[in-house]
């Protein structure tokens, strides 16, 4: 068990409808690492950075497509645990903003579970926050049940953000 | 008994230095157009449903009763709670189908496990 938390600095929140390609370094994904993995998301904030009013469609949902190789993240986004002294894991849960061979595709079967955090990325602030076993589930890495991932949905505009993923290795 | 308050988590939207987000872009996400506008601030309390482990933002001005499943002890989202007022309605929970993808998967079999938990039903004329 070890508490982690995956942020990113600042990107480009890109309008993209469901069942299509996410294009790299547009959302924030997070997989179970394994078939046997689980993770327990607690908390999602995200920051308005544009200049001029935009309106982000943000939405926390899973993956009908799972992801293929995640690329290694790069500075200056990180994924690491919230204790400096967490035992390393086989195989973790990790955040990824970019994947090679498969491009992951947000879930349209609306029986699943999807967050929709709809702010304006010119000064607003979003926070959801659960409570400890009451949290967002990635369990192993079957389509539409596991990796989800936080990225922009059609008729919004392309807002500056920064956000962070809290997320617990289960 | 514990508080079904204790499970609750919390949502955060503030729009007060921002100039918010457009009634009718509010309403296709299901949020309060007057909560989203500029100058405004959202704090509401969100559940997460018992089955479907999807997180559902609490309407604090909902009168009829909200679904609750008495084997979790928690509360159930509208959908999950037609579909456990359904006739032949199997119980189970989003923990248990957890425990079953991962059981699935430790054994080696990454078939369907919601298959598993839903069987065929075989009609004898």
């Amino acid at each position: 068990m070890s508490r982690r938390s995956f942020q990113v600095p600042t990107f480009t929140a890109t309008a993209t409808a469901d069942t299509t390609n996410l294009a790299d370094g547009t959302y924030l994904g997070l997989t179970a690492g394994g078939a046997t993995n689980r993770c327990e998301v607690t908390e999602i904030y995200m920051g308005g950075q544009s200049t001029s009013s935009n309106v982000n469609i943000m939405s926390f949902a899973r993956h009908s497509q799972i992801s293929g190789t995640k690329t290694a993240l790069a500075a200056p986004n990180s994924d690491g645990p919230m204790d400096g002294l967490t035992q390393a894991v086989t195989t973790p849960s990790l955040g990824f903003v970019a994947t090679t061979v498969t491009i992951p595709q947000r879930s349209a079967t609306t029986s699943n579970a999807r967050l929709a955090l709809t702010y304006n990325s010119f000064g607003g602030i979003v926070r959801w926050m659960a409570m400890k076993g009451e949290g967002w589930f990635i369990t192993g890495v079957t389509a539409s049940v596991s990796e989800s991932s936080l990225s922009g949905f059609t008729g919004g505009g392309g807002g500056v953000m920064g956000a962070h993923i809290l997320y617990e290795q289960v | 008994m514990t508080s079904l308050k204790r499970k609750e988590g919390y949502l955060l939207i503030d729009h007060r230095n921002s100039p918010g987000v457009p009634a009718d872009i509010a309403r296709k996400t299901g949020l309060d157009p007057q909560l989203m506008a500029e100058g405004r601030f959202l704090e509401s309390a969100t559940i997460t449903c018992a089955h479907c482990l999807g997180v559902v933002v609490k309407n604090p001005m909902r009168i009829r009763e909200r679904g609750y499943c008495a084997k979790c002890d928690k509360y159930l989202c509208d959908h999950c709670d037609a579909k456990r007022n359904e006739p032949n309605y199997k119980h189970a929970s989003g923990e248990a189908i957890s425990d079953a993808i991962l059981e699935t998967a430790v054994k080696g079999n990454l078939g369907s496990p919601f298959n598993l938990l839903n069987k065929p039903k075989i009609f004898v004329p």
